[in-house]
């Protein structure tokens, strides 16, 4: 925290209480916050660390736990079943539904878009009988937990604009990503960790960008910090060789003492912050090493995630996310980069499910039981869907699909999210929205709805404009909400 | 422990009763339309009353004073002016009816009391508009009188001062002469000044010692460093394109040339246009080519599938933005899909900024395997000399080879054959594939497998061999001496087929050096290359008995290979099975390769039947001539060509010569391939149309549009052509009203934290209120009329008093104005992130002073590219660590990977370069904490610091900590000061050397090398102390 956002938290905390939040403190404030938030008296219970000085209604969710499908996985195949696709197999797609959808310079010039059917067959799971691909048998057995949404659709049709399109609103590089506006505005209620942590999975697929865990124009301290499963799990947490904890606390010593004469001499809060910030990152050289010591976790549950201790999977990964969960870090991002099946579909996707069913559904199991659920959103889900037509020839045990951003599939769990639901409806080709489309804006409203935070009134002032997440639409989906 | 000098409710409270004057108040004076009415109306109602026309509601334009005092459409006026009783403006904005009041609920915006009241009293005292201050042309406002006549230095002291004595404040004294040269120091090179740069300063009495010092830095190369830091972020220069796969591209030239242009003092106007339009300047150099480069640091893609004229729009998209937010001072983002919600500019004029961008030769993806088009390539001096070496060198050598063919006796003798009798078996292919040929197929270059005895070799030492599944093989092309095909000529090869795993189908393929479609196949037709039964497909009978080499036999002719053709490549293939290859060739009657001959009669039948000669031209020419026809220069070009190169009998003399004739050629070659290439801007002969774009929606083209400059600001200068060197020259237009008071801000700002106008990419009527709105006209004037001085811009603001002040913070002052906006105090604020690199380098002494240069990586823990990357088909998607003194450039040569930059700058708010960057955010973060504390680079500069201690720092201990503290702060310590730092070097000192172990581990961290004789103990204690110095709130902050 720094002296600025320090100031205005604690004129919101101690001092405007009791005193009109319209009056001169509050224009005040108004302009420390970069003009872009008003200031409003905290409703009890509601005030928030960050920017925000209250959330604008209570909270469904506490923290956020986005399991990020990069690459864009198939609904069809997944969670959308499509039988009568399946007897098209090798028909054109009717021009009808295609309408003038954009598609890709990858299979624009094919000379026939041939429909597909599901690669593989799909069952009905838990008493809400929700349909889900065989190939996720555990994600299957959350079935009653989580809301799937077949009618997500976004705007772009490439996998870099699409996911920054998700991640912040708009597809073009530069404002902050959903962790980012939830740090700032937020802020955080842990002392020993950061608010915002990414992970991610280890091997190929589509590149990532830090981009996609990024401040945009927020200041910073707002990014994602990457927390790693080889080297140091934080960069620079470890003590160079040679400095042993004890040393390090001697030194760190040294450090504040002279700051404190510092401060003492110049008078400049600045540096108050700073030997504050020293404390936090001492701390965070004791806590972040135990966080990521998952061979501290016994082996029921281990082996219930399929955890390995000692490598980057993403089923470490779901367990860390729930040590993080428990430990109060505000928004948790995975992000796994393998779906992106252009040919070759019935294999890679099988392998894909492999990896991520089994830590999926773990970590909704693990969050339930240990009472967690409710107070922790989980997000399961990619940047578009894929095409109901295959990408090159079609034989029985190979065809791909290319991206589809009209109409793709997610699922939500926990955080006042209703479960043991599927919203919205495709035709039958999986091509076009029936009923109840949730766009990105809207799934993004969705999520700081259920943190207790309007979207329109989350925002900051960026050359001369009150940016927001959900730039300029967006719609809580009531539907969704428990 | 001590406490805060402040405790943070005291100051809160009294924050609350401060006049912090640049903040919009209710308070008694007279209201300013600009400073106090016209943010408040922008905030809240030109959404739907303001610019534009689209969004706008009942008609009511708030923006202008004639539209604002029309009649409504309802009735009545919404400003009376002088009368807020009857103003309807007033009646909405304080209604307590959900459907009356302004703005609307669901707007999610209200009016506070002290907004209303202002609001009130506007109106009342007459409704006064103004233009809004920045697009006023600029006058050089009069000097304020001030009382304390004493304090200015400088005429822009009286300005601030003139402020400070209205809030009844006072500057604060000037700052003790240590901290003032580390403070120019930094602020002028970005790096900290010597001891000895201190004591001199500090021991001089001369009245002009300060001027002298500032001239100094100034005239330092490193002022060039300091200056383009700052640019860099608004030019969005990286080293990689930035989407999707984010691979490398070479623009340091571009970074060289900012560098440069600042050392050499380019005057602002000149960089402007450089930097815009340097490539349409009439006789462009290469330095204005390079300059062009600014706005081709845009982000570029190749993301598969997508759409190029998406992101040929996206492009030019960047440029309109960042060409507004850098001299402009304006957001024009939003006009890319509609009128703006605020300032006055239309979408339209958005487009038309958007034409003069959008005519470079560029593809919409690009920049896979090189720079995106259009790129050029750079000498560097030292380049440029050593090609001149080269030709040099060339020249030598091709004398000696004149002179010994000059010395030369002619052997005449005829061929002793007849030439039908070479006729014969010519082997290609046995061990390896032919020189200067590439192995390709399906495993790319790994494709040719070879297996030696035992398995099944018919000659030499190995066979090529493959196991297949469908369709598989193995080939090469490019050979450098094809085989030349005669009359009657047989291609040879020979295969093995393992009986326990045959193929459906074998098949040899020839590349005449352009197609393949001279196939020949044995067994099934399962390969459906060439059309069935023509030479690209011909079926030579059942597949050869396995188990056994069987030779194979093709006729030229029969896969259309006519005499005169050339065989440069060879394909191997096979439908399943396992197959071993041996001895590939040709029964020609034909001279092959290389060979050389005894006479030249047998060469030139070969020179005849080679297809592509590599020999010059005038052999060529006089070979076709009947020898007994050609002149007696001929015969000596041919026989001078046949001696160099072809003659056994003169191999000994002229091997060496030509071998080192290819050496030079190829070191030329590599110097090319080495030669910098950097992007520039080009104009396409016929220019791209321009549409607007509904919704800013590359596909949906509204009206036609031509190169513009909007409307509110004043028009393009006489005679400026209709291309970006006219937009150019129209931006530093002295008339211009924004160009100079947006730089003058910026560079105010790097002085003192904040700028005149703290929104300095916003100088609209969002942005906000100038803290002294005739101080920066006063220097936008001063500027301008100096012929844009950037250096003598500098030197005015470091000699100002105001510059000069002490940054002590004084907690009454400190109350008042809690960001020191009225500058009662000097700056004090955490460097810059490259700066906290430099400092550590710098007094270690470390640093690398080489200027410019390509950009170079120091230490970055493993793995962070590589686990976001897309593999090494594709560049700088692993990282290769620097080595030896490139660890220790300044930041500012660090590799900018937007995908993932370097994270010890990033975590100092240095930003990704995705897109421009104004102003960085200054924070104060654990992570911070974190790198100063751990990074090896941290750990090795406090090493190599704790050498130069041990070394340089005098005898005693405490002479030593005193050095090492005034390397890192200027200045000397305190008793206090001293007595911590002792304590921890003794605690220290007695842990190392009771643990030789830690301590070897500790003095271990870094590459540089360990000076021998030096005690590992106490080495260790001093890098120990060196790491507490080199975290001290005070090292990294100027103050």
């Amino acid at each position: 925290m720094d002296f600025e956002q320090q100031l205005s938290r604690s004129i919101t905390r101690r001092t405007l209480l009791g005193q009109s939040a319209r009056g001169l403190g509050g224009i005040a404030l108004a302009s420390l916050l970069g003009g872009g938030l008003q200031a409003e008296t905290a409703a009890p219970g509601l005030a928030t660390h960050g920017a925000l000085p209250t959330l604008h209604f209570a909270p469904k969710a506490k923290r956020v736990i986005y399991l990020f499908m990069s690459g864009a996985p198939s609904h069809i195949d997944l969670y959308d079943n499509k039988p009568k696709l399946k007897e098209l197999t090798g028909e054109e797609l009717p021009k009808s539904v295609r309408g003038d959808q954009r598609i890709t310079g990858m299979t624009s010039g094919q000379s026939k878009l041939l429909m597909v059917g599901p690669a593989y067959d799909f069952k009905r799971y838990g008493q809400c009988g929700a349909e889900i691909t065989e190939m996720m048998p555990h994600i299957g057995s959350i079935a009653d937990d989580i809301a799937i949404v077949r009618s997500m659709h976004t705007d772009p049709i490439n996998h870099d604009p699409a996911v920054t399109y998700l991640l912040t609103g708009n597809q073009q590089p530069g404002r902050p990503t959903i962790g980012a506006w939830m740090a700032y505005g937020l802020g955080s209620v842990n002392k020993n960790l950061p608010e915002y942590v990414v992970l991610l999975s280890g091997g190929g697929g589509q590149p990532l960008l830090a981009r996609y865990w990024g401040n945009g124009f927020l200041p910073s301290k707002y990014q994602g910090v990457q927390f790693r499963s080889t080297g140091d799990p934080v960069l620079y947490v470890s003590n160079p060789e040679g400095i042993d904890p004890a040393t390090r606390r001697e030194l760190l010593d040294g450090v504040q003492q002279l700051n404190r004469l510092q401060l003492e001499a110049v008078g400049d809060p600045e540096i108050s912050t700073r030997i504050d910030a020293y404390e936090m990152a001492f701390r965070m050289q004791t806590s972040v090493p135990e966080l990521m010591d998952i061979a501290r976790e016994n082996k029921e549950v281990l082996d219930m995630y399929g955890a390995q201790p000692g490598k980057a999977s993403f089923a470490n990964n779901c367990l860390l996310a729930r040590r993080l969960a428990e430990r109060d870090v505000r928004f948790v991002q995975l992000y796994h980069r393998d779906w992106d099946h252009h040919g070759n579909l019935p294999n890679e996707l099988k392998r894909q499910c492999g990896i991520c069913d089994q830590g999926s559904a773990a970590l909704v199991k693990d969050l339930k039981q240990r009472g967690l659920l409710d107070e922790t959103l989980v997000i399961w889900g990619g940047e578009f869907g894929r095409t109901a037509y295959s990408q090159g020839a079609i034989s029985k045990n190979n065809f791909g699909r290319d991206h589809h951003p009209r109409c793709f599939s997610i699922w939500m769990a926990g955080g006042g999210i209703k479960p043991g639901i599927t919203l919205g409806k495709t035709d039958d080709f999986g091509y076009n929205l029936v009923e109840d489309g949730v766009h990105a804006n809207d799934f993004q409203a969705t999520v700081l709805h259920l943190m207790g935070v309007d979207h329109k009134r989350l925002t900051f002032r960026f050359q001369g404009r009150d940016f927001r997440l959900t730039d300029v639409s967006g719609k809580v989906v009531d539907k969704l909400l428990a | 422990m001590m406490r805060p000098l402040l405790s943070l409710p005291v100051l809160l409270a009294a924050m609350l009763v401060a006049s912090v004057g640049y903040a919009q108040t209710a308070g008694p004076a007279a209201i300013d339309y600009n400073r106090d009415v016209r943010q408040i109306l922008s905030n809240n109602c030109y959404a739907c009353h303001g610019p534009d026309a689209a969004k706008r509601q009942a008609g009511l334009r708030l923006d202008k004073q004639e539209t604002a005092l029309a009649a409504l459409e309802s009735d009545g006026h919404a400003i009376v002016p002088g009368d807020s009783g009857h103003s309807k403006l007033i009646a909405r904005i304080t209604s307590s009816d959900d459907e009356q009041v302004m703005p609307p609920p669901g707007a999610g915006r209200r009016l506070s009391a002290p907004e209303i009241a202002t609001l009130r009293k506007w109106i009342d005292q007459g409704a006064k508009w103004k233009g809004h201050w920045s697009y006023l042309k600029i006058e050089r406002p009069a000097v304020p009188a001030v009382s304390d006549a004493a304090w200015p230095k400088t005429p822009l002291d009286r300005f601030v001062l003139e402020r400070l004595e209205r809030e009844g404040l006072k500057p604060a004294p000037e700052a003790d002469r240590s901290t003032l040269i580390r403070r120019l120091s930094f602020d002028v090179t970005g790096l900290p000044p010597t001891p000895a740069e201190v004591d001199a300063f500090v021991a001089d009495p001369n009245p002009g010692a300060y001027e002298k010092l500032v001239d100094r830095l100034l005239a330092s190369p490193r002022y060039g460093e300091r200056m383009a830091q700052k640019w860099l972020d608004l030019a969005r220069y990286a080293d990689t394109n930035g989407y999707h796969i984010d691979n490398h591209r070479d623009m340091w030239r571009y970074r060289e040339w900012v560098i440069d242009a600042f050392n050499r003092n380019l005057p602002f106007d000149r960089f402007t246009v450089e930097q815009i339009a340097g490539d349409l300047l009439p006789g462009a150099t290469l330095p204005q080519k390079i300059a062009s480069g600014f706005h081709r640091n845009v982000m570029v893609n190749f993301e598969g599938g997508a759409d190029p004229a998406e992101y040929l729009t996206k492009y030019v998209v960047d440029r309109v933005t960042t060409t507004a937010t850098v001299f402009l001072g304006t957001t024009l983002a939003c006009t890319e899909c509609h009128d703006h919600k605020y300032d006055p500019f239309t979408q339209r004029e958005f487009y038309q900024l958007f034409a003069y961008f959008n005519s470079v030769p560029e593809q919409g993806l690009d920049g896979q395997k090189e720079n995106p088009k259009p790129s050029i390539r750079v000498a560097s001096p030292e380049q440029t000399a050593k090609s001149q070496e080269y030709v040099r060198q060339l020249a030598a050598v091709e004398a000696r080879a004149t002179a010994q063919l000059a010395g030369l006796t002619v052997d005449s003798s005829p061929a002793p054959l007849a030439l039908a009798a070479l006729a014969r078996e010519y082997i290609w292919v046995d061990d390896a594939i032919p020189e200067g040929s590439t192995p390709e197929g399906q495993e790319k270059a790994d494709s040719w497998h070879w297996v030696e005895s035992p398995g099944p070799v018919l000659q030499g030492k190995r066979a090529s061999e493959r196991t297949a599944v469908g369709t598989s093989q193995h080939f090469f092309t490019g050979a450098k001496y094809p085989l030349l095909v005669g009359a009657g000529d047989k291609l040879v090869a020979h295969v093995f087929i393992d009986p326990a795993n045959p193929p459906e189908q074998i098949m040899v393929q020839f590349n005449d050096g352009g197609t393949w479609e001279h196939r020949a196949y044995w067994g099934a037709n399962k390969i459906d290359w060439g059309a069935a039964d023509s030479p690209g497909r011909v079926a030579q009978g059942p597949l050869p008995e396995a188990g056994r080499w069987v030779r194979l036999e093709v006729d030229a002719a029969a896969v259309n290979l006519a005499p005169g053709a050339a065989v440069s490549g060879w394909a191997c293939t096979q439908f399943g099975g396992h197959v071993f290859w041996d001895k590939l060739g040709i029964i020609t009657c034909s001279p092959q390769g290389s060979q050389i001959h005894d006479h030249q009669e047998t060469w030139e039948l070969a020179e005849h039947l080679r297809p592509k000669s590599p020999a010059p031209a005038a052999v060529r020419e006089a070979i076709k001539i009947a020898e007994r026809d050609r002149s007696v220069e001929q015969k000596t070009v041919i026989r001078d060509y046949f001696a160099r190169y072809f003659s056994t009998k003169t191999r000994a003399i002229f091997d060496p010569i030509n071998a080192q004739i290819e050496q030079v050629q190829k070191a030329q070659a590599d110097l090319e391939q080495s030669l910098s290439a950097t992007m520039v801007m080009e104009e396409m002969s016929q220019p791209r149309e321009t549409f607007v774009l509904t919704r800013g929606d590359f596909r949906a083209k509204g009206d036609k549009v031509a190169p513009g400059v909007p409307a509110s600001l004043p028009p393009l200068p006489a005679g400026a052509p209709a291309n970006r060197l006219g937009l150019a020259q129209w931006l530093v237009d002295p008339n211009h009203p924004l160009v100079a008071r947006v730089t003058v801000n910026r560079y105010w700002q790097q002085y003192f934290g904040t700028g005149i106008v703290k929104t300095s990419e916003d100088f609209g009527t969002q942005g906000e209120w100038p803290s002294h709105p005739e101080l920066i006209d006063w220097l936008a004037s001063q500027f301008i009329e100096s012929g844009w001085n950037v250096k003598e811009l500098q030197k005015l603001i470091v000699m100002s008093a105001v510059y000069r002040q002490s940054s002590h913070v004084d907690p009454q002052v400190l109350k008042h104005d809690p960001y020191n906006r009225l500058l009662a105090r000097g700056p004090r604020f955490r460097l810059d992130a490259e700066m906290i690199r430099d400092n550590a380098l710098a007094v270690s002494g470390l640093l690398d002073g080489r200027i410019g240069g390509p950009s170079v990586s120091p230490y970055q823990p493993p793995g962070l590219w590589e686990e976001i990357g897309f593999g090494d088909s594709f560049t700088a998607q692993s990282y290769v660590q620097s080595h030896g003194t490139d660890l220790y450039r300044r930041g500012i040569y660090t590799y900018w990977k937007r995908a993932l930059p370097y994270p010890p700058l990033v975590t100092f708010d240095a930003p990704n370069r995705e897109v421009c960057t104004d102003v960085r955010a200054r924070t104060n973060t654990p992570l911070q904490a974190l790198v100063l504390l751990n990074d090896p680079a941290y750990v090795e500069a406090a090493r190599v610091l704790a050498q130069r201690i041990m070394k340089e720092g005098g005898a005693s201990e405490s002479e030593r900590i005193a050095f090492a503290f005034k390397l890192c702060t200027a200045r000397a310590p305190q008793p206090r000061e001293l007595d911590v730092l002792t304590q921890v070097f003794h605690a220290q000192l007695s842990k190392f050397k009771q643990n030789p172990q830690a301590a070897t581990k500790l003095i271990g961290v870094g590459e540089s090398p360990r000076p021998a004789g030096l005690d590992a103990g106490e080495l260790a204690a001093w890098t120990a102390l060196g790491n507490v110095l080199l975290n001290l709130d005070e090292t990294i902050t100027k103050g």
